[in-house]
């Protein structure tokens, strides 16, 4: 018997890798695969060629270019655009920061201060692109003493949803203080919170009319904010008793709780102030917000609102109890049942009706709360799906462990559910990004409505070409970004799946 | 004798119209080994994951550790904190680490400072024989691994009862070995243990008394002496004539 003989190894036949190998094996691989090819390449070569001499000697790329200013912050006051600069600064920074501390993977307390910025974050952008009005001493002992002493002389009528506001701010404050704490501290809590109440008194005193016309105490819709405020946050501190953490953050969340009072309440002119507040930041009204500026809030404001609110959505549609669930699938259902332009323009219509005549939200902000609730009805299904693919006996595994029903929910199931359905969940978001420039149909300017009215101009008459092909460029370039992130998101989450 | 750790008396529970126990009655001391085995269906699954109440049972009394298992909730979690328990697929989270795992009870329910928990997670993986593994997520790790982080998951919480349900019946031959020898080393450490398992010979060595299950009620029990050598139902002995000459 002769031993076992090893096959020795061979070259591959030349034809089969390389250039040619490649070549003959993806486009004449047969007769027809040959035709395909020639065919496609002569068509690319007629068409690649025609678009290419209209882009290089006959488009009119001044219509662009010219225009770049209106088409990216369209009205914002020249003077102020340092500001969407700097946004735009601090969002590349947290954005390159996260990258950067994902990579090196280690904990650090680099994360906790990074999770801190991104809390922040919107409130900071708002400020920034929004402007505000900052109290100062003089407009504080101002405002304080006409509530203290005079009353009866504060027209409140045009802003008396501050009062509402701070209700709900304290609201918040005192029943999380309440839920968490336990002892002699948290009576202290509400004792304080009961003094700067009292401190709302004279406002709550004014009467303005409120359902169909009846006059009444602004005391009562304070006191129904003040009241489902306090429930709120007792339940939201009741949960987070186990949550050591939140114990050093109160002292913080006070003392911005007490400063945001203190801004409601003395930012305004009570009109016989001799003293008038003065803007910190100049305030630019939603109103004038314009061109990509626009198309980018509405969908980042959009994308970011909606998420939690559509994983509230989909874990209530699960829950045991029917009014819950009956609410959430109704919500869901009838704005999964509606087209989005319905919704913008219900948002522009509608919403008026529904609330006081005094609170006018503005137009951008409405169809940024239009477009959010029709996301988030959308994410609430994704999500659903993916809580539907998170098996029963991880939840059983982890109730067997002593948690709670709500942390087996936030550190069990919405993680793998939540990746289970990163896909999906990218795809709606670049599709709710695409959808914005529906707002044009309601008569706001965002990067398509702007470049209509820029072909509109005398001097670039006709140059519709070059101003469509311009937003659609900018379209692509978002959303395939969008989606390569989406890609490395789970690539990087899949290699913990393996 | 003192009052037993877990003290079952007539419990029956229904699925639908599907009477999975009929009248179950047992008492275990502390630091007893209970082995409990019979056919699929028997309703031996299903006695264990009611002492912990991942099944209500409708009918009798519980009580473990003196508290009675009622609906009231903080009751449940009081119970479950006590009460390790291992399942026949392991159910490790796929999306947190082998330490991450360990460490997630502790922290969260027992609250402990999470260096404390991280210490007393390296140990337990040390005591079932994985130290290494800490950092590698469990869908790295082979069958018989994942079972005994899981056990190391269960301890974690220092439990006074450990409830094992089928925890050999998913993994391959070469592997149910390893995981048995981290039983075999709990129950000589005084752990209260309640064991579905077919492993007679881990029965043998090791259980203090054994249950036979059979259609939702126990047949038979006794010492696994008493058992293998001289049961008294007919029932016990086709079952063990069936297992055993395997």
């Amino acid at each position: 018997m002769t031993a076992p003989s090893i096959p020795t190894t061979e070259k591959p036949p030349v034809a089969s890798v390389g250039v040619l190998g490649w070549l003959r094996q993806n486009l004449f691989s047969s007769v027809a695969n040959s035709l395909l090819t020639l065919i496609s390449a002569a068509f690319l070569m007629f068409f690649g060629q025609a678009v290419l001499t209209w882009a290089f000697t006959q488009a009119n790329w001044g219509a662009v270019t010219g225009n770049l200013q209106v088409l990216t912050w369209g009205r914002y006051p020249e003077s102020q655009v340092w500001r969407l600069g700097v946004s735009v600064l601090i969002l590349l920074v947290l954005g390159g920061l996260t990258w950067w501390l994902w990579r090196r993977g280690a904990e650090s307390p680099a994360r906790r201060g990074l999770l801190f910025g991104w809390a922040v974050s919107p409130v900071a952008l708002t400020i920034l692109i929004h402007g505000i009005t900052l109290p100062t001493p003089a407009t504080i002992s101002n405002n304080f003493g006409y509530y203290l002493f005079r009353p009866d002389v504060l027209p409140l009528l045009e802003e008396s949803w501050r009062g509402g506001a701070a209700c709900i701010v304290i609201g918040l404050l005192g029943g999380l203080t309440w839920g968490y704490l336990q002892g002699r501290r948290r009576v202290l809590g509400l004792v304080a919170c009961g003094l700067i109440l009292l401190f709302l008194l004279p406002l709550g005193l004014q009467s303005e009319p409120w359902f169909f016309g009846v006059q009444v105490p602004i005391l009562l819709p304070m006191a129904i904010d003040l009241l489902l405020a306090t429930l709120v946050g007792n339940a939201a501190g009741r949960s987070l008793s186990n949550f050591e953490g939140l114990r050093r953050w109160l002292p913080w969340i006070w003392g911005l709780t007490l400063l945001l009072v203190v801004i409601l309440l003395t930012t305004f002119d009570v009109g016989v102030a001799r003293v008038a507040p003065v803007e910190t930041l100049p305030i630019v009204s939603p109103n004038i917000w314009s061109g990509i500026m626009l198309t980018l809030l509405l969908a980042v404001v959009s994308i970011v609102a909606s998420f939690p609110i559509g994983v509230l959505l989909a874990l209530g549609r699960r829950s045991k109890l029917p009014i819950v669930r009956g609410f959430c699938i109704l919500f869901i259902e009838v704005v999964r049942g509606v087209p989005l332009i319905t919704i913008l323009f219900m948002a522009q219509v509608m919403l008026p009706l529904f609330l006081p005549l005094e609170i006018s939200i503005d137009r951008v902000v409405r169809a940024m709360a239009g477009m959010t609730l029709f996301t988030a009805a959308y994410l609430a299904e994704i999500v659903r799906g993916g809580l539907q693919a998170v098996r029963n006996e991880q939840v059983e595994a982890a109730r067997a462990l002593g948690l709670s029903e709500v942390l087996v929910t936030v550190l069990i199931v919405l993680p793998q559910a939540l990746r289970a359905v990163i896909p999906p969940i990218m795809g709606q978001f670049v599709s709710i990004f695409k959808d914005t420039s529906l707002v044009a149909i309601v008569g706001l300017l965002d990067l398509l409505a702007v470049g209509q009215s820029v072909i509109k101009q005398r001097e670039y008459l006709g140059a519709v070409r070059e101003i469509y092909l311009f937003a659609g460029l900018f379209y692509f370039v978002v959303s395939y970004a969008m989606s390569v992130a989406s890609r490395r998101l789970e690539v990087q989450l899949g290699v913990v799946d393996s | 004798m003192s009052d037993p750790i877990i003290l079952c008396k007539d419990v029956h529970k229904w699925y639908g119209n599907f009477q999975a126990l009929k009248g179950v009655s047992m008492e275990v001391q502390k630091g007893e080994v209970i082995v409990i085995f019979g056919p699929s269906g028997s309703g031996k699954s299903t006695f264990i994951r009611t002492i912990n109440r991942l099944e209500e049972h409708q009918k009798g009394t519980i009580i473990v550790d003196g508290i009675e298992l009622t609906h009231d909730v903080r009751n449940i979690a009081a119970i479950r904190s006590e009460i390790g328990m291992v399942f026949q697929q392991f159910n490790l989270f796929p999306h947190l680490s082998v330490l991450q795992n360990v460490t997630l009870a502790p922290i969260w329910v027992r609250k402990w400072p999470k260096d404390k928990a991280e210490q007393v997670a390296h140990d337990l993986l040390e005591r079932v024989g994985i130290p290494e593994q800490a950092e590698k997520y469990p869908g790295q790790l082979s069958g018989g691994q994942q079972q005994r982080v899981a056990i190391a998951r269960a301890l974690a919480m220092q439990p006074k009862i450990m409830l094992f349900d089928e925890p050999t019946s998913a993994l391959d031959p070469e592997m149910i070995k390893e995981v048995l020898d981290v039983m075999t080393e709990l129950a000589k450490t005084g752990m209260t243990m309640l064991v579905v398992t077919h492993e007679m010979s881990f029965a043998r060595a090791v259980a203090h008394r054994m249950y036979f299950f059979d259609a939702g009620q126990v047949v038979e029990s006794g010492t696994p002496d008493e058992v293998f050598k001289n049961p008294q139902e007919d029932r016990t002995k086709l079952f063990l004539s069936q297992i055993l000459t395997h």
